[in-house]
C-alpha cells in the first residue's frame, strides 16, 4: 500500500495522441473542413498511384518480420518470467506457445511471396492476439489480488501488466500484414476502411508508448541509476509522436526524421539487450551465478519489443508511400 | 523418524554458487570438531553425553551430531556470549558446577550416576531443574533454572541448529553467497531449495 | 590462517593503508598521524554516530582518528554464510545483567567492528514520528529533545541519501518525505502476510525502507534475498557504515585504526580532554587530541565516560549530573510467531521486508509511547532459541516443533520504553582482558512498558489469527536497541549533553551515538543516530568557524 501511482503513464500516453493529432492539424490545408483536413478519416480513393501487388507483399513481409521480432521476444522474456513463476497456473504455457506458432508463422509469411492471405497465419496471428488480450487480464487478477491492489509495490513485483501487450502487438501486425497482402490488383491496402499504412502507424504509435510504459516502470524501480536507463523513455516517445502523426497526416511526405527515430528505437532495442547482459553481469555473482541473475536481473529479451514495432513503423511508412491516399 | 525433505543435502550445494570459499571453510572446521574432551573431565565428560542425548534426541540412522564436543570446545575455546545473568557464575564455573549437582541429584535420588539412569528418570531431573526444583548443596548460589535456562539450552540446542545434519531436517537453504533466493512469495521454491515430501 | 582470523589476529589498517572493502585482499590508501601530533578529533567508536562524523568532520578538513574495538572486515571475503560463525561481529566481551528483566547482551544490541553494529543490523531505515522529538509537552512523557524535527527532516534526507535507502514511493504515515533513493524490494511471503493481516486490522503497512540497494550502486550490486543480513552481508548490498561513510572518511583523509580498544580519556590539568589512552597490537599506547568524541553506543559510552574519573572528575567524565549511565533504556522487541498451512520460508530476503507503524501515530491508547511491528525470518539457531525460551520446549517435543521451520511466520514489535534512572550502566568490580571494570547493566520493565508490550502481542496475534495462521505463540521476553546513558538535554543538571552532542562539563569532550537519546521511540534508532551524527558534525564546522571549539 505503498502509494497509488499518479496517472503519470496515463497523462503522457494521452499526451503523446494529443501532440500526435496536434501536428497534423496545424497543416497546411487549414481552410478545408475537419474531416477532410484528417486524411485518414477520407475514403481511401483509386486516384493515386496505384501499384502492383508486390509493393504490398513487400511490406506485408516487412509486418510478418516485425510480428516475429515481437512474438520472439515475448517467447524469451515469458519464459524466463514464467519460469521464475514456476508456471503455477498452467495457462502461463499459453503465451510461449502462442509465442513459438506466432514466430513460424511470421517466418512462413517472410518466405511466401503470394499476394493472398493464409488461413493458418490468420488462426495464429488471432491466436496470439486474443492470447495476449487473455494474458492482459489475469496479470490484471494477479495485481489486484495481492494485498495493497493496484499500487507501485504491486506495478514493481506482481504480474507485469503491459507484458502481454507485446503478444498483443505481435498478433495485431501479423493479422494486418494479411490484411496488407491480401489486396486485390490495382488497390490500395486498407483495414476496416482505413488505408492500411495508416493502421499500422497508428497501431505502432500505441504500441511504443505502452513498451515504453513498461520500461519506464521497471527502469524507476530500478531507480535509473544507470543513466542510460533513460533512453528507452526518451526516444521512443518522440517516434512515437512522429509515427502517430504520419498516421493522420499527409502520405506523400518523406518523414525523414520519423525514419531516424524509429530506426534509433530499433537500434536502442538491440542497444539495450547489450545494456542488460552487462547488468546481469554487475549482479553478485555475476554470470557465474546465473541461476539467480539471469531471473532477478534486468530481463535480457525485453528490449527488442522496441526493434519490432519499429520495424512495424517503417513497414507503415513504406505503405503509405506507396499507396498514397491523399 | 520421517523424512520431511527426501533427497535434501544442504551438503550438495557445497560446490555450488550457493556457497562461497570462506563458508566452506567455516564449515569444514565445524565438522572436523574433536571428539574427545578438552575442557571437562572423564566424569563430567559422561553426564553432558547423557544431557546432549536428552536435550537433542538423535535419530538411530545416522551418526549423531557430536554435542558434546561442540560445548566442550566452546568452553576450551572461551567463546564467551557477550552478558552474563548476575546470578550465574562464569560459564566454565557454572558447566562444572551444574554438571556436578545434577549428577549429585541423581545419586541422591536413585542412587546412580546420572548417565546410567533410564531415559525417562534423566527427563524427569531434568524436568526438575528447568522449573527450578533441585536442590543440592552443590548448586551453591546458582540457581539451577537458570542454569538450564542460559548454559544447557542455549549451548547444546545452538551447537545442533548450526550442523548441516540438522537444515536438512527443517528444510533450511543453508548458506546463500553470492546465490540468494529468487522466487520470495508463499508457497514459491527455488530449485536449490528443499522440496517437501507432499505426502508427510 | 583464514582472511577473517588475519582481521581479528592484528590492526589491518597499519602502514598507510586500509583494507578496500569492495574488493578481495586489496587496500585503499590512509593518512597516518603520529600519537604525539595533537589531531583535531579523535572519534571512539566508528558505528552509525561515529562513521558518518568521521567521514563529516574529515571532509570539513579536520585531522580525524576514528578507533575501534573490533576487527577491520572485507565481507566479500571475511563473511561466511553462517550463523555461528558470524557471532563474531557482536561485542561478545563479558557484561553482567541484572535488574527485573535483564537485558540479553550480545548479540543485535551489540556490535564489535569497523562499522559497529551496522555491519549486522537489520537495515530497518525509518525515521522518527515528529513529536517523539518533544514527548514530554506534545505527549506527556518522557523528555523533550532540544532537537526541532524540522531541522531533523533535513539531515534525515541527507542520511537517507547517503545509505542509498531503498523504500516505498510514498510512506503512508508522517509528515511528507521526499522520495527515497532507491525502490523498495519485493516482499517475501512473510511481509506479505503482515501485510494481509494489517489489511485485515484495518491498518495501512508499507514495504519496509530498507538500507541494502534494490539496484546497482557504485560498487554495491542489488541484494541477493540471501537472507542472513543480521549476520554481515557477503556481498555489500547492505549500506553499512563499512561501505558507506567509512571508505568516505577514508577518501577525506581520515584515519581508522582497527583493533583499538579505548580504555581511559585524559584529561589535562586545566580539567580538558587531552587525548586517549588505548589498547593496539599488544600494548597501551596514547592518542593526543584536542577533542574526543565517544561514540561507543549505550553500554561503552557511559562505561568509558564512568572508567575515566579522575580526583577532578570522581563520578566520572561528562557526570555533574550525575546522569552518565543512568536512564538506560532498549526497546521492547517481543513477538508472535505461528504456522501457516502454507510454505513460507522466511529465511529468504531481509527480515523485515514490510512494517506497520499504525500504533506509533495512533495516540488512542492506554499508555504512553509507540510502537510498531515488522515481518520476520530467523535463521535456525535463532529459531531455537525461540522456541525454547518462549516456550520452554527441549528433548523430541522441540525437535519435532523445530520440523515446521520452513511454515513459521512472526510479526516482531519495536517497542518505546520509557526513560527510567533505576536502569542504568555501572562498573562492576569484575575486569575484562584488559584490565578495564566490565559493565553491569541493571534493566526492569516499568507498568507501561508492560502495559505496551501486552498491548502490541495482543494486536499482533489478531494479526496473526486473520491470516490463518496456528499453533500461535508468544515470545514474551526480548529486547533490542539499547539508548539514553548520556541524555541530551537543555538544561545542564537534567542532561548530560546539549543539542549539539557537546557535554556541559568539558567542552572538548562529545557524546555522539544512542546514547544522547533522551527517549527512545518507536522505531529502530540506526538513522536517527547517523542524523544526530550529520548535524553534530555541521554544528562542529559552525562552532569551529566561530572559534567555540
Amino acid at each position: 500500500m505503498s502509494g497509488r501511482p499518479s496517472h503519470s503513464a496515463l497523462g503522457l500516453s494521452s499526451a503523446v495522441l494529443l501532440a500526435a493529432a496536434a501536428l497534423a492539424l496545424v497543416d497546411r490545408h487549414a481552410a478545408r473542413p475537419w474531416r477532410a483536413r484528417i486524411p485518414a478519416l477520407r475514403k481511401p480513393t483509386l486516384r493515386g498511384k496505384v501499384t502492383d501487388a508486390t509493393a504490398a507483399v513487400r511490406a506485408a513481409r516487412r509486418m510478418n518480420r516485425a510480428a516475429g521480432l515481437l512474438a520472439g521476444s515475448v517467447l524469451a522474456d515469458s519464459a524466463v518470467e514464467h519460469y521464475r513463476g514456476s508456471f503455477h497456473n498452467k495457462a502461463m504455457i499459453a503465451p510461449l506457445a502462442s509465442a513459438i506458432f506466432s514466430l513460424a508463422v511470421s517466418a512462413h509469411g517472410n518466405a511466401d511471396k503470394r499476394p493472398v492471405a493464409h488461413r493458418a497465419r490468420d488462426v495464429v496471428y488471432s491466436g496470439a492476439f486474443f492470447t495476449g488480450l487473455l494474458g492482459a487480464g489475469f496479470h490484471l487478477f494477479n495485481v489486484s489480488k495481492r494485498p495493497g491492489g493496484f499500487c507501485w509495490q504491486n506495478l514493481f513485483y506482481g504480474a507485469p501488466l503491459l507484458a502481454p501487450a507485446a503478444l498483443i502487438l505481435s498478433g495485431a501486425t501479423g493479422f494486418l500484414s494479411e490484411r496488407v497482402r491480401d489486396t486485390l490488383p490495382g488497390r490500395s491496402p486498407t483495414i476496416a476502411g482505413i488505408p492500411a499504412g495508416r493502421a499500422v502507424a497508428a497501431a505502432t504509435a500505441l504500441g511504443l508508448i505502452g513498451t515504453m510504459g513498461e520500461a519506464g516502470l521497471l527502469h524507476f524501480r530500478g531507480a535509473y541509476h544507470n543513466p542510460f536507463m533513460y533512453a528507452p523513455v526518451s526516444i521512443p516517445p518522440v517516434a512515437a509522436v512522429l509515427i502517430g502523426h504520419a498516421a493522420l497526416g499527409r502520405a506523400r511526405e518523406r518523414r525523414w526524421v520519423t525514419r531516424l527515430f524509429l530506426r534509433l528505437s530499433a537500434a536502442m532495442g538491440f542497444a539495450g539487450v547489450g545494456f542488460h547482459i552487462f547488468g546481469v553481469a554487475r549482479n553478485m555473482g555475476g554470470w557465474r551465478n546465473w541461476s539467480q541473475n539471469l531471473l532477478n536481473g534486468p530481463p535480457i529479451p525485453a528490449p527488442p519489443s522496441f526493434t519490432g514495432l519499429a520495424l512495424a513503423g517503417l513497414a507503415a511508412l513504406g505503405l503509405m508511400e506507396d499507396h498514397p491516399d491523399d | 523418524m520421517t523424512d520431511r525433505y527426501p533427497g535434501y543435502d544442504v551438503m550438495a550445494k557445497r560446490w555450488t554458487p550457493s556457497w562461497n570459499e570462506q563458508t566452506r571453510r567455516v564449515v569444514d572446521q565445524r565438522l572436523a570438531v574433536l571428539r574427545e574432551p578438552r575442557f571437562f573431565s572423564g566424569a563430567e565428560w559422561r553426564t553432558l553425553n547423557a544431557v546432549c542425548a536428552r536435550i537433542m534426541p538423535q535419530p538411530k540412522d545416522r551418526p549423531p551430531v557430536p554435542l558434546p564436543a561442540y560445548v566442550d570446545e566452546k568452553l576450551h575455546m572461551r567463546r564467551l556470549d557477550g552478558y552474563r545473568y548476575a546470578q550465574l557464575p562464569p560459564q566454565d564455573v557454572a558447566w562444572r558446577r551444574g554438571l556436578a549437582a545434577l549428577d549429585d541429584e541423581s545419586r541422591a535420588v536413585h542412587g546412580a550416576a546420572f548417565h546410567t539412569l533410564a531415559s525417562d528418570q534423566q527427563d524427569t531431573l531434568l524436568g526438575r531443574m528447568q522449573r527450578g526444583e533441585l536442590t543440592s548443596v552443590a548448586w551453591g548460589d546458582m540457581p539451577c533454572q537458570l542454569f538450564f535456562e542460559h548454559r544447557v539450552i542455549p549451548d547444546i540446542t545452538h551447537a545442533y541448529y548450526a550442523h548441516p545434519l540438522a537444515w536438512n531436517e527443517i528444510g533450511f537453504g543453508g548458506p546463500a553467497s553470492p546465490r540468494g533466493y529468487v522466487r520470495m512469495g508463499l508457497d514459491r521454491r527455488d530449485p536449490w531449495e528443499a522440496a517437501a515430501d507432499r505426502g508427510v | 590462517m583464514s582472511t577473517r582470523d588475519e582481521a581479528r589476529a592484528a590492526p589491518r589498517a597499519i602502514n598507510g593503508r586500509a583494507p578496500d572493502v569492495f574488493r578481495r585482499g586489496e587496500w585503499v590508501p590512509m593518512r597516518e598521524h603520529a600519537e604525539e601530533e595533537e589531531v583535531d578529533f579523535v572519534v571512539v567508536g566508528t558505528g552509525a554516530g561515529g562513521a558518518p562524523l568521521i567521514a563529516r568532520l574529515a571532509e570539513s578538513g579536520f585531522s580525524v582518528v576514528g578507533m575501534d574495538a573490533g576487527p577491520y572486515f572485507r565481507p566479500l571475503e571475511d563473511f561466511a554464510s553462517d550463523e555461528r560463525e558470524q557471532e563474531q561481529l557482536y561485542w561478545l566481551d563479558e557484561r553482567i545483567c541484572d535488574g527485573a528483566n535483564p537485558i540479553v547482551m550480545g548479540g543485535k544490541n551489540s556490535g564489535q567492528a569497523v562499522g559497529g553494529s551496522t555491519v549486522h543490523f537489520a537495515m530497518v531505515s525509518l525515521r522518527f514520528r515528529p513529536e517523539w522529538f518533544k514527548s514530554r509537552s506534545a505527549l506527556g512523557y518522557g523528555a523533550d529533545w532540544p532537537l526541532d524535527w524540522r531541522e531533523m527532516w533535513g539531515y534525515y534526507q541527507i542520511a537517507e541519501q547517503a545509505l542509498s535507502i531503498s523504500g516505498p514511493v510514498r510512506y503512508p504515515w508522517g509528515p511528507r518525505r521526499p522520495r527515497y533513493p532507491y525502490r523498495a524490494h519485493e516482499l517475501n511471503g512473510a511481509a506479505e502476510l503482515l501485510a494481509r493481516g494489517a489489511e485485515a486490522l484495518g491498518m495501512k503497512w508499507t514495504a519496509t525502507p530498507l538500507a541494502t540497494v534494490s539496484a546497482p550502486h557504485g560498487r554495491s550490486p542489488p541484494c541477493v534475498y540471501r537472507g542472513f543480513c543480521r549476520f554481515g552481508c557477503s556481498t555489500n548490498a547492505k549500506q553499512s557504515q563499512l561501505v558507506t561513510f567509512i571508505p568516505r572518511a577514508l577518501a577525506a583523509g581520515a584515519e581508522i585504526r582497527d583493533l583499538a580498544m579505548v580504555g581511559r580519556i585524559e584529561v589535562g590539568a586545566n580539567g580538558r580532554v587531552s587525548g586517549v589512552h588505548y589498547h593496539r597490537d599488544g600494548r597501551w599506547r596514547f592518542q593526543k587530541a584536542r577533542n574526543v568524541v565517544v561514540a561507543g553506543y549505550a553500554i561503552e559510552t557511559p562505561r568509558l565516560l564512568l572508567a575515566s574519573a579522575t580526583d577532578r572528575y570522581r563520578q566520572g567524565l561528562a557526570n555533574s549530573s550525575g546522569l552518565v549511565g543512568k536512564n538506560l533504556m532498549t526497546q521492547s522487541n517481543q513477538a508472535v510467531f505461528g504456522r501457516m498451512a502454507q510454505e513460507v520460508r522466511w529465511y529468504k530476503g531481509p527480515p523485515s521486508l514490510a512494517i506497520t507503524e499504525h500504533w506509533n501515530y495512533e495516540d488512542r491508547k492506554e499508555f504512553f509511547g509507540g510502537y510498531c511491528w515488522m515481518a520476520q525470518g530467523p535463521l535456525p539457531v535463532e529459531w531455537v532459541t525461540i522456541q525454547t525460551s518462549s516456550r520452554g520446549l527441549w528433548g523430541q517435543a522441540l525437535r519435532d516443533a523445530m520440523e515446521h521451520y520452513i511454515h513459521q511466520v512472526g510479526l516482531k514489535m519495536v517497542g518505546e520504553m520509557l526513560p527510567d534512572e533505576r536502569n542504568r550502566v555501572t562498573l562492576a568490580d569484575e575486569k575484562d582482558q584488559y584490565g578495564l571494570p566490565i559493565a553491569r547493566i541493571t534493566y526492569s520493565w516499568g507498568e507501561n512498558d508492560k502495559a505496551l508490550i501486552q498491548h502490541a502481542l495482543g494486536q499482533m496475534q489478531m494479526s496473526l489469527e486473520a491470516v490463518g495462521a496456528t499453533d500461535i505463540f508468544r515470545q514474551e521476553d526480548d529486547t533490542n536497541h539499547l539508548a539514553g546513558t548520556a541524555r541530551m538535554g537543555s538544561d545542564p543538571s537534567s542532561s548530560v549533553v546539549n543539542a549539539d552532542c557537546r557535554t556541559w562539563d568539558i567542552p572538548n569532550l562529545w557524546v555522539c551515538d544512542g546514547s544522547v537519546f533522551p527517549t527512545t521511540g518507536g522505531v529502530n534508532p540506526s538513522l536517527t543516530i547517523t542524523s544526530i551524527a550529520l548535524r553534530t558534525a555541521d554544528r562542529i564546522c559552525a562552532l569551529a568557524a566561530r572559534g567555540e571549539l
